[in-house]
């Protein structure tokens, strides 16, 4: 049975991928705050990050940090032709929500099957940023990545509070989620946020990607579990909350990492996808909103979904 | 105004009703003089037909919106492997075994989910097909895993089997104008148009006495039993079925296909998947690449262009230009 190590372990492991899923999370939130729309190719600037990177690398023989850094503007780019190519035309022609959704599935599986045609379809990884570890502390082997993963997210999320708190680009992507006809009667560029948001929410993914491939691997058909995990987080958070995703990521990872060691690797996203229909199906609010209605004794899932 | 009928009443023109036999007629003609290689491709023209007309009952005439549809399929094509392979099953009652599960899926699956709106229902029915799609792949010991279930009898009745290609293009065929002729009759019968009011307006629906739950459910279950049954034919169709088979790319192509035929019409499924297998057939020697992953891309980029410049589906630029004749004449 689970020993205090084990569950131990799975909390820091959950907490590292956890942080990967709550980005990828909060990229979901800033497009949909911008503009109402769910973008379901959000796993593929993961995947792209990833690949990138791992492309930078072999071909050129640069140092990591420098691919990284190349490779996250390359996305956010990608990121951009998305948004100009396919989703902005839909959203001037009063696209229906799921036709939107569609566009952008088709999106992401047209991307992945170009992923394949020019970069092959063999699964790769990178090394870690730091050589050497796991810190072994007791029982627990912390692999140096988590440390890595867990200080860029934090300098991330800290970056994005910053951004959205201070600069005037921030402000008015969030005076876009309140009320987008009164942001744009202010003289808010909303089309322009649009093209933002999606340029951010790409380098979101890049950023997850780069962090999270050392600790697992990189392949042409990785972006649709992340896109879903982080789609998960944000459900979990709430939808449109960027520090509920984050929360919400980083309680599925930790889940995710306690059914992998009770249940079995083979049951990770069985379990994921099982805790998506559950906060679905019951919190539809989200969890954390969801318990607090419970808390103050009134459930307002039933009217107000 | 009371309407009574469960099927629909309305008389048709004799010539419009013939006109698809006459195609279909026409079509297995082709079928059975050309090489069993077209036989294949209108085969599965005939099965993702089937397939998508199922889907178009929720989508189209409902208005409601699916991702998850592969999910079925992928229950009746392993549902009719494993039961003719380890159960000895007859081909058709192994299909109608899987049916039966598929619905009660659908029933039980759908209840909670139908609930949910907008990206919610589309995220969860799309879960849908990732759960199913990962359960094929870990549960080994009955699927086969990603290697895929091979050896599954062809079609047939009573021990007799349709051999080759031809043979079963004619049984596919039939199979599928069966599904629009229901189709076809239910589309305009009190049922039909009870969904057709919820894709107009729910509010509106509820408001005129209709149980939009328990309808919405309906079109999601014929449309798992349609897709139940597009998972059986392809199993003994082809003898071979792999998770991949009924995997995301699945969901697209389906969609591709309901799209260029048009969304919410009787035929339009039908007539969208024939056009969408014949695509890489055209395109066979201009294909860039792996010609799996160029065929896929070619997909993604026609039902994006579609979305995008012809949301209702390529047969509404007919009825578009109808208006505009009507208007001119009025006018």
């Amino acid at each position: 049975m689970l020993d205090a190590t084990q569950i131990l372990q799975s909390l820091v492991n959950g907490m590292g991928v956890g942080l990967i899923y709550g980005l990828v999370g909060i990229g979901f939130c800033v497009i949909y705050n911008a503009s109402g729309i769910v973008n379901f190719a959000q796993g593929v600037f993961v995947m792209l990050g990833g690949m990138f990177t791992h492309t930078l690398l072999t071909r050129l023989g640069i140092p990591i940090i420098l691919a990284a850094a190349i490779a996250i503007p390359l996305v956010a780019a990608a990121g951009v032709v998305v948004e100009f190519l396919i989703v902005r035309p839909m959203w001037n022609r009063g696209a229906t929500l799921f036709a939107i959704i569609l566009a952008t599935l088709a999106t992401q599986i047209m991307i992945e099957r170009i992923t394949i045609l020019t970069l092959g379809d063999q699964p790769r990884t990178l090394n870690e940023f730091t050589a050497g570890g796991p810190l072994r502390i007791g029982g627990l082997a912390i692999s140096y990545q988590i440390f890595w993963i867990l200080g860029c997210g934090a300098l991330l999320v800290g970056l994005l509070w910053l951004f959205f708190g201070r600069t005037r680009t921030g402000r008015a992507l969030r005076a876009c989620s309140q009320n987008r006809e009164a942001a744009a009667l202010l003289g808010v560029p909303v089309g322009r946020m649009l093209m933002i948001a999606f340029a951010l929410s790409a380098a979101l993914g890049a950023v997850a990607g780069i962090l999270v491939t050392p600790t697992q691997y990189t392949a042409f058909n990785v972006g649709t579990p992340f896109g879903v995990y982080g789609f998960i987080a944000a459900i979990i958070g709430g939808f449109g909350s960027a520090g509920g995703a984050l929360a919400g990521g980083i309680l599925l990872g930790i889940f995710q990492a306690l059914a992998i060691v009770t249940l079995g690797a083979g049951f990770k996203n069985v379990a994921a996808l099982s805790m998506l229909l559950v906060v679905l199906l019951v919190f539809p609010n989200g969890l954390f909103a969801g318990l607090k209605g419970l808390l103050a004794g009134r459930s307002r899932s039933a009217d107000a979904r | 105004m009371i309407s009574p009928a469960i099927t629909s009443t309305r008389p048709r023109a004799a010539w419009t009703a013939a006109l698809p036999v006459i195609a279909a007629g026409a079509l297995i003609a082709y079928g059975l003089t050309s090489s069993g290689y077209i036989a294949t491709v209108l085969g599965f023209a005939a099965i993702y037909g089937v397939f998508c007309t199922g889907l178009n009952f929720f989508m189209g005439y409902t208005g409601q919106a699916s991702f998850g549809q592969n999910a079925f399929a992928a229950l009746g094509g392993y549902g009719s492997a494993i039961l003719t392979d380890r159960l000895g099953l007859e081909p058709v009652l192994a299909i109608l075994a899987s049916m039966s599960i598929a619905g009660i899926v659908a029933l039980v699956v759908g209840y909670p989910t139908l609930r949910l709106r907008g990206h919610y229902l589309a995220m969860a029915t799309f879960a849908l097909g990732l759960i199913t799609y990962e359960i094929t792949i870990e549960w080994t010991s009955l699927t086969h895993g990603y290697m895929g279930y091979s050896g599954i009898p062809p079609l047939g009745l009573f021990g007799y089997e349709l051999a080759n290609e031809k043979q079963q293009l004619v049984a596919l065929v039939v199979i599928a104008l069966f599904g629009v002729w229901i189709s076809n009759r239910l589309r305009n019968s009190r049922f039909g148009r009870a969904l057709r009011a919820i894709a107009g307006s729910e509010a509106a629906a509820a408001a005129l006495g209709i149980n939009v739950a328990r309808y919405k459910l309906a079109a999601f279950v014929i449309a798992a039993l349609y897709a139940s049954v597009a998972g059986s034919l392809f199993a003994h169709f082809i003898g071979f079925i792999s998770p991949e088979v009924f995997g995301t790319a699945m969901v697209v192509l389906s969609f591709t296909m309901l799209y260029l035929g048009g969304i919410g019409t009787t035929w339009g499924p039908l007539v969208g998947a024939l056009i969408a297998s014949l695509i890489p057939e055209v395109l066979r020697s201009t294909l860039p690449g792996g010609l799996k992953e160029g065929q896929d891309i070619v997909y993604c980029a026609i039902l994006i262009l579609i979305l995008i410049f012809v949301p209702k589906g390529l047969s509404s630029l007919g009825s578009l230009w109808q208006a505009r004749r009507s208007a001119v004449r009025e006018g």
